[in-house]
C-alpha cells in the first residue's frame, strides 16, 4: 500500500530559544505498515511524538493527511480526530479497572443512560473489540490480573478504538504510536506482543519508537533514525539489506569527536578477585550470568536496552533481588535479597547518572558528599560531625572535580546536570569503595563534564577500585573498560577486549 | 477456577463474593460467636434495633469519605460538617423555620467543594487539609454555640417510630446508601474515580480531567455527609454537640478499612463500607454485652483498627508510604 | 569581572534568603505577636506572665522536639499526646508503690510503643499517620483503664521537685526543656543520627544507597519521639501535681502546628529542632495572648488549625512531589 496516511515535513522545535530538539525532520507513515523511529536518549524521538499527538505544536513544519495539508493538532483530542493515538511506555495502564472499563475509558458517552452505564452493552462491545484484535482475555478481569504483554495489547486496542470512536468510522486506519512498548516486558512476553502486533497490521499502522535495535530490525518495515534532532537515515528494510551494525552506527554516529580524548587507562589488573557471579538468574530479566571481577578492573556489560544489563547492575547494588545463582563479594557469599546499605557495607557503591536517584537534591553539595563519608568527618573521640572537616572535604572534591558552582553550600537543585553528576562521582571518589557500579554515568551531560568524569573514573581505577559499567554509549565502554561482556536477551553472548569491541563497532 | 461439569454445593457467585469481601466471613463469625455466647442478650429484637441504630450513625458518617478514599485521598471533615451544620440549624431556626435543616447539606456541599478546590489547586495533602478543616469547624461550632448544647425541636418526625424495633433512621438511610453505591459502581463518575485512585497519572494520560473529578469526589463526600447529617442530627439526640469526640472520627475510618477499602484507593467504596460498618457495630455491641470493662473495649477497638489496617495494607507494592 | 562577582554575591544572598525564609519569617512573626500583645495589654510581659508562659512552653517544647524528628523524616506521629498522657498517669498512679522508679517505667513503656509505631511503619508498611493513630487509640484505652477516668493527685514532693524547683527565678522544668532542646538540636545538626534522619526524609532510596539502614533508622526515630513524649508527660505531671484523662486535651493540633510553624516541612528533609523552638514560642505565646484576651478555646483551635494549614502550604517542597493525594 503506497498511500501515505500521515506525513510531516520539515518539523522543527526549539525549547527556550536554545535547545534545538528537532531540526527539519520529515517522516511518513503508510497504510498497514510498521515504521520504526530510533535514536539515542535526547535524539528527539519523544519530542516528535509529542508533536504528533498534539501535546505541543512545532515551530515549523507541515502536516499532510492522505496528501491533504492540514494544521497540526493543538491537543490530544484533535490528534485522535486526525487518526493518531499513542500508547505510553509506562503509567498508561490503570490496574484496578476491569478490562472493559479500561478499554472504553474516556469513551463512555454512548453507554450513558439515566440509570447509570449500560454495563452489558459495554461488555459486549469490549468482547467484540478484543476478539477483533485477537487479545485473549476476559473482559471481567481486572487489568492487574493480566500478564504485561496482554495489558499492552489492551492498551493498543484502546488506542485504536479511541480513534475509531472519534471518527465514528470503523474503517478508518489509525496510526498508533508505540512508545518503547517492550521496556517493562520479559523476553518471552516481547515475542508474544510482537506477533500480536503483526496480526493487527491490517487494522492499523504503527510507529514504533524504540532503541532496542534487534526488535526494530525484526518487526518494522521502514526505519527512521534521529540523532541530535536531525533525521540522519531512513532505511526501507524490505528493499535494502541493512545490518544491526549499520543501524547502530547511524544512531551513534561515526564521526564522533568524543573518541579524541583517551585518558590513559592502566590496564594493570591484579590477581585478586573482588566479586564473583555464578549463574545469576532472575526469571524474565537475565539468566546464568557468570563472571569474575578483579581488583582494579572495569567490566562493561553492553547490550541493547532491555537486554538485562540494567537489572544485573541493580541486582549487585541491592536494589533488586536475584533468584538463583551465587554472588560472592570479597570472599563472602551474599544473600539473594539484601538492601543497598548492606551491599555498601560489603564495599559496593552504586552511582547512577540519573541523579535524582541517589543525590539529595535539596541538600547542599557539602552534605551530599559527606553523607557517604560520615566516618571520615567525625571528631576524634566523640561521634560528632566536625564541620571543619566536612567543609574541607567538600572543598577538596569541588576543586578536584572542577565543579562549576558559586559555593559548596549551594543546593544541588540549582546545579546543572553535569555538575550534579560530578558531585555524585565526587562523593564516591572520596569514599573509595572496593567496587563501584556505574549506571549511565554520563547521560545527558556536555562533553567537558564527560571528560572530567572519565578522568575521575580512571583515577579511581588506578587506585584499585573495581568497576562495573552499564551505559547506552558504546564509546564509554572502549574508554573505560578492560573487558566488555555482550549481553542479549538476558544472556552473555561473548566477552571482548576493548580493541575487539572498537573493531566490532566500527565495521 | 471453575471446573465445568462439576456439581457445586455453593453457587460460585457466593464463593466469589466471599473471596473479594473477606469481611463478610468476619461478620458471620462474630455473629455466631456472640449468638452462642450470650443468646439471651444478643438475639433480642432490642439488641438488633440498637445495632441498626449504631450502624446508621456509622454508615452515614462513613459514606461520604468512602467516596473520596476511592480516589486515594482522605476526607476527615465529616464530623465537622455534622457539628457545624447542627449549630447553624439552631441559629437559623428563628429565621427559616423548618427549612433551616436544609442548611446542613448545603454546608456539606460547600465544604466538600472548597476542600476539593484547595486540594487540587494548592496541592495540599488531603489528610492535613481535612483535619485542619475539622478542627476549624469544631472550633466554630463551639464559638457559635457559646459552649453549650443547643437543642432544636421540630424534627422529631425524622425518627418517629414507624415499625417496632426498626429505627426509622435506618429506613431513611437506605436510599442514601443506595445512591452512594450506585454512583460508585454504575456511573461513569465512579469508573473515573476508581481510575484516579488506581493510577492518577494514567488517568490523566487517558484524557480524564483529573482535577474536575477529584473536586467532584470531595463535593459528593460533603454532600452525602450533609444529607446524612440531617438524619444524624435528630438520630443523635437533636441537641447539638460541642465536644469533638475522637470516637466519631475514628470509628467511621475503622468501618471503611474493615470493609476492605484500601486507603490508597482504586477499589472498594461505599458498598464495602456498609459491610465494615455492620461488622464493627456487631463487634462493638457484642463486646458491650459481654460486660467487659469499657476501657478494655476501647483498647480492643484500637487493636481492631491497627489489625485491619495492617491486613489491608499488606500486599501493596510500589507505594510510597510516609 | 566585577559584574560576575556581584552576580555571585547576589545569587548567594538570594539563595540564603530562600533557604532561610521560613526562619526569618517565623522570627518576624514571633516579634510581631509579642509586640502586638504588649501593645494590647501592657502588663503582658510582667513576671507573672512570663512564668505562666514558661510553664506552658516547657513540657510542650519537649514533646515537640521529639515530634520534630519524625516530621523531618517525612512521617507523622499521632501518638505523642496520648503517650504523654499515659506517662503522666503512670507516674501519678504508681508513685506510691514504686517511688521514683515510675519514671523509668513510664519512659520504657513509651519507648515500647514507639517501637511498635516504628515496626508497623517500617516493617508492615502501614502509613505512619494510620499506624500512630491506631496506637494512640490503644494507648488512650490503656490510660482510661488504668486511671478509671478519675482525677489523681500527685503528693510526692521529690517527684514534684523535678519540675517546680525554682532556680534563678525560673522553674526547673524550664531547664529540662532547654536541655532537651539543646540536645535535640545537637543531635540533628552535629550527629550522624540527625543527618540520617534528614536523609531518609529527603530521599529514602538515596539514603539506602548511601549506606543507611532505613528500616532500622525509622524505628529508632519513632522510639525517640515516644521517649520525649514520655519525658514531657513525666515532667508535666510533676508540674501539674495531678491529672486525669484530660491531660493533653486539644494538644495535638497546636503541637503539630508548632513544629510546622518553626519551618520543618512535612515533606521531610528540612527543618529541625532548632526551628521548633521558634514554632513553640509562637504557638504558646499566641495561646497565652488569646487566653489573656479571653478568646474562647474553640477559636483558639480554629486559629491553630489555620496556622497548621498555612504553614504546611508554605513549607511543602512541591519540587519533589508530583502527585499529592
Amino acid at each position: 500500500m503506497e498511500v501515505k496516511l500521515v506525513e510531516v515535513k520539515g518539523v522543527s522545535k526549539t525549547f527556550n530559544g536554545v535547545v534545538r530538539a528537532l531540526d527539519e525532520v520529515s517522516i511518513a507513515i503508510r497504510q498497514n505498515e510498521i515504521v520504526g523511529v530510533v535514536g539515542e536518549n535526547g535524539a528527539g524521538k519523544s519530542t516528535l511524538m509529542k508533536i504528533l499527538v498534539g501535546v505541543f505544536p512545532p515551530d515549523k513544519g507541515e502536516w499532510y493527511y492522505r496528501g491533504r495539508k492540514i494544521p497540526f493538532p493543538q491537543n490530544p483530542k484533535e490528534a485522535t480526530k486526525r487518526g493518531i493515538s499513542i500508547v505510553y511506555q509506562e503509567k498508561g495502564v490503570i490496574p484496578c479497572l476491569k478490562v472493559y472499563q479500561f478499554l472504553l475509558l474516556g469513551n463512555e458517552d454512548s453507554y450513558v443512560k439515566i440509570s447509570g452505564l449500560h454495563l452489558d452493552k459495554m461488555k459486549k462491545h469490549a468482547r467484540e473489540i478484543l476478539e477483533e484484535f485477537h487479545v485473549k482475555c476476559d473482559v471481567e478481569n481486572f487489568m492487574y490480573e493480566l500478564p504485561l504483554s496482554t495489558q499492552k495489547m489492551v492498551e493498543i486496542a484502546r488506542a485504536i478504538l479511541s480513534v475509531r470512536l472519534e471518527h465514528e468510522d470503523n474503517n478508518i486506519t489509525s496510526v498508533i504510536i508505540l512508545d518503547e512498548p517492550t521496556a517493562p516486558l520479559t523476553i518471552e512476553e516481547r515475542r508474544e506482543l510482537f506477533s500480536d502486533i503483526l496480526n493487527m497490521k491490517k487494522n492499523a499502522s504503527f510507529i514504533f519508537v524504540s532503541h532496542i535495535i534487534p526488535e526494530v530490525m525484526e518487526f518494522t518495515d521502514r526505519v527512521y533514525v534521529l540523532r541530535d534532532g536531525k533525521l540522519v537515515a531512513h532505511y526501507d528494510l524490505s528493499k535494502e539489506k541493512i545490518t544491526e551494525e549499520d543501524l547502530f552506527r547511524a544512531i551513534v554516529g561515526r564521526e564522533s569527536s568524543e573518541y579524541i580524548y583517551k585518558p590513559e587507562i592502566k590496564r594493570v589488573v591484579s590477581e585478586d578477585v573482588v566479586l564473583t557471579a555464578k549463574n545469576l538468574t532472575k526469571n524474565g530479566c537475565y539468566y546464568d550470568i557468570s563472571f569474575d571481577l578483579y581488583k582494579g578492573e572495569c567490566i562493561g556489560i553492553f547490550g541493547p536496552a532491555g537486554s538485562g544489563k540494567s537489572e544485573i547492575i541493580n541486582t549487585i547494588a541491592g536494589l533488586i533481588s536475584f533468584e538463583e545463582g551465587v554472588l560472592i563479594v570479597k570472599g563472602q557469599e551474599v544473600k539473594t535479597k539484601e538492601l543497598p546499605h548492606v551491599r555498601l557495607a560489603r564495599g559496593i557503591g552504586y552511582f547512577s547518572g540519573e541523579t535524582g536517584k541517589e543525590l539529595f537534591l535539596n541538600w547542599t553539595i557539602t552534605k551530599n558528599i559527606s553523607i557517604v563519608n560520615i566516618e571520615k568527618i567525625l571528631r576524634k573521640f566523640v561521634p560528632v560531625i566536625s564541620f571543619n572537616a566536612e567543609k574541607q572535604m567538600a572543598e577538596k572534591i569541588v576543586q578536584r572535580m572542577r565543579i562549576r558552582t558559586p559555593g559548596i553550600n549551594t543546593d544541588c537543585y540549582s546545579l546543572s546536570g553535569g555538575s550534579k553528576q560530578k558531585v555524585s562521582i565526587g562523593k564516591w571518589l572520596e569514599r573509595s569503595p572496593d567496587i563501584l557500579l556505574l549506571e549511565d554515568p554520563t547521560i545527558g551531560i556536555d562533553v567537558g563534564a564527560r571528560k572530567d568524569i572519565y578522568e575521575t573514573t580512571s583515577e579511581m581505577k588506578k587506585s584499585g577500585i573495581s568497576m562495573i559499567l552499564v551505559s547506552d554509549d558504546p564509546k564509554e565502554y572502549s574508554i573505560l573498560c578492560d573487558k566488555i561482556m555482550f549481553i542479549k536477551d538476558g544472556r552473555i553472548q561473548k566477552v571482548l577486549s576493548p580493541e575487539q569491541f572498537k573493531k566490532v563497532m566500527a565495521t | 477456577m471453575k471446573i465445568p461439569g462439576r456439581k457445586k454445593l455453593i453457587p460460585p457467585v457466593i464463593i466469589q463474593t466471599l473471596k473479594t469481601h473477606p469481611v463478610i466471613i468476619v461478620l458471620i463469625t462474630l455473629f455466631m460467636m456472640f449468638s452462642s455466647l450470650y443468646p439471651e442478650r444478643f438475639l433480642t429484637p432490642l439488641n438488633f434495633s440498637t445495632i441498626l441504630k449504631q450502624f446508621v450513625t456509622l454508615t452515614l458518617f462513613a459514606l461520604g469519605p468512602s467516596i473520596v478514599v476511592v480516589t486515594g485521598s482522605l476526607d476527615l471533615s465529616y464530623v465537622g460538617i455534622w457539628m457545624l451544620g447542627g449549630i447553624l440549624v439552631w441559629l437559623l431556626m428563628p429565621i427559616l423555620g423548618m427549612f433551616s435543616i436544609l442548611v446542613i447539606p448545603l454546608l456539606g456541599l460547600a465544604t466538600g467543594f472548597l476542600i476539593g478546590v484547595i486540594q487540587v489547586k494548592a496541592k495540599i495533602p488531603s489528610f492535613i487539609l481535612t483535619l485542619s478543616l475539622l478542627v476549624t469547624y469544631s472550633g466554630l461550632t463551639a464559638t457559635l454555640s457559646g459552649g453549650y448544647p443547643r437543642p432544636v425541636r421540630g424534627y422529631e418526625f425524622i425518627t418517629a417510630r414507624l415499625i417496632r424495633y426498626l429505627p426509622t433512621a435506618f429506613l431513611w438511610s437506605i436510599p442514601i446508601i443506595i445512591a452512594a453505591v450506585f454512583i460508585i459502581k454504575r456511573t461513569r463518575i465512579g469508573t473515573y474515580l476508581y481510575a484516579i485512585g488506581s493510577n492518577e497519572e494514567g488517568a490523566r494520560l487517558a484524557g480524564i480531567n483529573v482535577d474536575k473529578y477529584k473536586i467532584l469526589a470531595f463535593t459528593l463526600s460533603g454532600l452525602f455527609t450533609g444529607i446524612g447529617s440531617i438524619i444524624l442530627f435528630q438520630h443523635l439526640g437533636g441537641a447539638t454537640p460541642v465536644e469533638l469526640n475522637l470516637n466519631n472520627l475514628v470509628w467511621p475510618l475503622v468501618a471503611i478499612v474493615l470493609g476492605g477499602t484500601p486507603l490508597i484507593g482504586g477499589s472498594g467504596g461505599p458498598q464495602r463500607t456498609i459491610l465494615g460498618a455492620l461488622t464493627f457495630t456487631v463487634f462493638y455491641r457484642g463486646l458491650l454485652l459481654s460486660l467487659l470493662h469499657p476501657q478494655a473495649i476501647q483498647l480492643l477497638v484500637g487493636l481492631l483498627l491497627i489489625v485491619s489496617i495492617v491486613v489491608g495494607t499488606r500486599g501493596l507494592k510500589g507505594v510510597t508510604i510516609t | 569581572m566585577r559584574g560576575e562577582k556581584m552576580m555571585v554575591r547576589l545569587l548567594i544572598s538570594q539563595e540564603w534568603l530562600r533557604r532561610n525564609m521560613t526562619t526569618v519569617g517565623s522570627i518576624v512573626a514571633a516579634i510581631a505577636i509579642i509586640a502586638g500583645f504588649q501593645v494590647i495589654n501592657p502588663f503582658f510581659l510582667r513576671y507573672q506572665g512570663i512564668i505562666t508562659l514558661v510553664y506552658a512552653m516547657s513540657y510542650f517544647l519537649i514533646a515537640a522536639c521529639g515530634l520534630t524528628f519524625v516530621i523531618m523524616m517525612g512521617s507523622f506521629d499521632f501518638s505523642v499526646v496520648s503517650l504523654l498522657k499515659l506517662a503522666a498517669l503512670i507516674c501519678v498512679l504508681y508513685i506510691d508503690k514504686l517511688g521514683l522508679l515510675v519514671i523509668p517505667l513510664a519512659l520504657l513503656i513509651c519507648v515500647g510503643f514507639g517501637f511498635i509505631n516504628g515496626l508497623l511503619f517500617a516493617k508492615f508498611k502501614v502509613p505512619s499517620f494510620m499506624a500512630t493513630l491506631g496506637v494512640s487509640v490503644v494507648v488512650e484505652g490503656i490510660a482510661l483503664y488504668l486511671s478509671k477516668g478519675f482525677l489523681h493527685i500527685m503528693y510526692d514532693e521529690t517527684f514534684r521537685a523535678l519540675a517546680i524547683t525554682f532556680i534563678a527565678g525560673l522553674p526547673s522544668i524550664f531547664y529540662w526543656a532547654m536541655g532537651v532542646w539543646i540536645i535535640c538540636t545537637f543531635i540533628a545538626i552535629c550527629m550522624p543520627f540527625g543527618r540520617r534522619t534528614y536523609a531518609v526524609g529527603g530521599n529514602p532510596i538515596g539514603a539506602g544507597l548511601s549506606g543507611i539502614n532505613v528500616e532500622r533508622h525509622r524505628i529508632c526515630v519513632f522510639m525517640l519521639s515516644s521517649f520525649f513524649a514520655g519525658l514531657a508527660g513525666v515532667l508535666y505531671m510533676a508540674q501539674l501535681g495531678g491529672g486525669s484523662m484530660l491531660i493533653g486535651k486539644d494538644m495535638t493540633i497546636p503541637l503539630f502546628a508548632s513544629v510546622v510553624a518553626g519551618g520543618t516541612a512535612l515533606t521531610g528533609g528540612v527543618g529541625g529542632p532548632h526551628r521548633t523552638l521558634l514554632g513553640v514560642i509562637i504557638i504558646t505565646w499566641i495561646q497565652a495572648g488569646m487566653l489573656m484576651l479571653a478568646i474562647g478555646r474553640d477559636i483558639q483551635m480554629v486559629t491553630f488549625g489555620l496556622i497548621a494549614l498555612g504553614m504546611s502550604i508554605v513549607t511543602i517542597d512541591r519540587r519533589r512531589i508530583k502527585i499529592i493525594k
